[in-house]
């Protein structure tokens, strides 16, 4: 056998809250991640990824209660991002209950913080996340872009995701800012150019809409596992109708939900 | 009442590993001195960490641990802590508990870590038969080839590379993958650690 290729729930969090925005924008909120991770796993999502997106001052400490009440569900894996911005960060974010922790700005403004995490904690629960935007004078075709979508950076995004998996990350979860929200399918190129230039699992995030596109990203997008939000939490699909055209299509999935499933 | 003890070297989430072993007759103790953590019925080597950190954090009780678990201390080691059973590894310097024999290596693989669920492969051990756990959630980079085959009691591939999911020797139970991240079947699987491999000693206590 081999590895199954993984559904991940995407859960923004704002203030305590699950939101939905489309390209980081026009947020409003649609429940509880504790209830809402719980739920997922129970629906078959392979794991949970908690993206802190607050902007305010004020939500910097409710996170890590955040976390810790969303580890409290589960019993799958669950990455934390959004402001993690030292080494210290990343002990606290797995000290309330992460599995992995998405270091994202603070990877670009002080490369050594995946470097030290990996050493310390172990590349498996290093995850670089990564946001590309599309444009047309980076080598690749895609620019890094930080601070949730809002300042760019000269990095190219296929050198600086070679760059983070040399420096020891364990995952690159790739976000496409162009097709978030979009719902028009994920960026494959820009899956395949990542996933075909490292060694790591590339997770893909921006654009599912249907499960076919969840699908497309896995076949011929080289990404590893998908990350899914808005289409699981508006009821467009569900994870194990994904997990079911999935299996269709002679992708692996979890034995388990196959069954569930069918 | 089984007091169960975790092993914490400070590099890590335990909470799911707690949360999964709290049943009602166990009791879960959390500790960072590796010398006080064999004063227990169950130890429980967690799986979160890098191996040359862990290892310096076990070296004072290295020959202590090695002794409790040959004399039949019943241990669940997952993933970095099934690891540490062994004598050392590729990651980086550092001496495993030597409890097995054999060389941690490298993952040889397309993709590392190996970030996912994965089948349990001839599965002869009882923990695991009869469909108890045939996927669990792995999220490692290396392996354990024990210099004993006769260890090994299920098996899991990636790329063709075959490595143990699972290893015994006397009452310990090493785990590749995270029973406590596999979701409901690996909840189980822990529960039934508890009842089979660890329960009749207390008993007896």
């Amino acid at each position: 056998m081999t590895r199954t290729r993984r559904v991940i729930v995407c859960l923004d969090a704002d203030d305590d809250r699950v939101v939905k925005g489309v390209q980081f924008r026009a947020l409003r909120p649609i429940g509880d991640p504790a209830e809402m991770a719980a739920r997922y796993e129970r629906a078959g999502a392979d794991e949970i990824v908690l993206l802190d997106i607050s902007a305010s001052a004020e939500g910097r400490e409710t996170r890590w209660d955040t976390v810790r009440r969303t580890a409290e569900q589960l019993f799958i894996p669950l990455t934390f991002g959004g402001g993690v911005r030292s080494v210290d960060d990343v002990g606290r974010a797995l000290r309330a209950g992460a599995d992995k922790v998405a270091v994202n700005t603070a990877a670009v403004t002080r490369p050594a913080v995946i470097s030290e995490a990996a050493a310390w904690f172990g590349a498996q629960c290093i995850v670089a996340s990564i946001d590309a935007r599309r444009d047309e004078s980076a080598p690749s075709g895609w620019r890094v872009v930080i601070h949730g979508g809002r300042t760019e950076t000269p990095l190219d995004v296929a050198e600086w995701a070679r760059e983070c998996v040399d420096s020891g990350a364990g995952e690159i979860l790739l976000t496409s800012i162009d097709c978030d929200g979009g719902r028009s399918g994920y960026d494959l190129a820009l899956t395949r150019t990542v996933a075909s230039l490292v060694t790591v699992p590339v997770v893909a995030s921006g654009g599912a809409g249907s499960a076919d596109h969840v699908c497309a990203v896995l076949c011929d997008g080289g990404a590893d596992a998908a990350l899914v939000a808005g289409i699981v939490h508006d009821g467009v699909v569900t994870v194990g109708s994904i997990k079911a055209a999935m299996a269709a299509r002679g992708l692996p999935v979890r034995g388990e939900i196959i069954r569930g499933a069918a | 009442m089984i007091r169960a003890t975790i092993l914490d070297y400070g590099a890590g989430n335990l909470h799911s590993l707690a949360k999964a072993l709290a049943m009602p007759d166990v009791s879960v103790h959390i500790t960072t001195d590796p010398l006080s953590a064999i004063d227990t019925e169950v130890l429980i080597l967690p799986g979160v960490g890098a191996f040359t950190g862990a290892a310096g954090c076990l070296a004072p009780a290295r020959t202590a641990i090695r002794r409790a678990l040959t004399d039949g201390l019943p241990c669940l080691a997952i993933c970095l802590g099934m690891q540490l059973l062994f004598d050392a590894s590729e990651e980086g310097p550092g001496a495993g508990l030597g409890f097995l024999a054999g060389r941690v290596r490298r993952l040889k693989a397309a993709l590392v870590p190996h970030m996912g669920w994965n089948t349990l492969e001839e599965p002869a051990d009882p923990l695991v038969t009869g469909g108890a756990l045939e996927t669990a959630y792995y999220a490692h980079s290396y392996v354990c080839p024990p210099a004993d085959p006769g260890v090994t009691t299920a098996w899991t591939m990636v790329d063709g590379d075959r490595f143990p999911a699972i290893v015994r020797r006397e009452r310990t139970v090493g785990v590749q993958f995270h029973p406590e991240k596999s979701s409901a079947p690996g909840v189980s699987f822990i529960h039934r650690f508890l009842a089979d491999v660890a329960g009749p000693r207390t008993e007896v206590s």
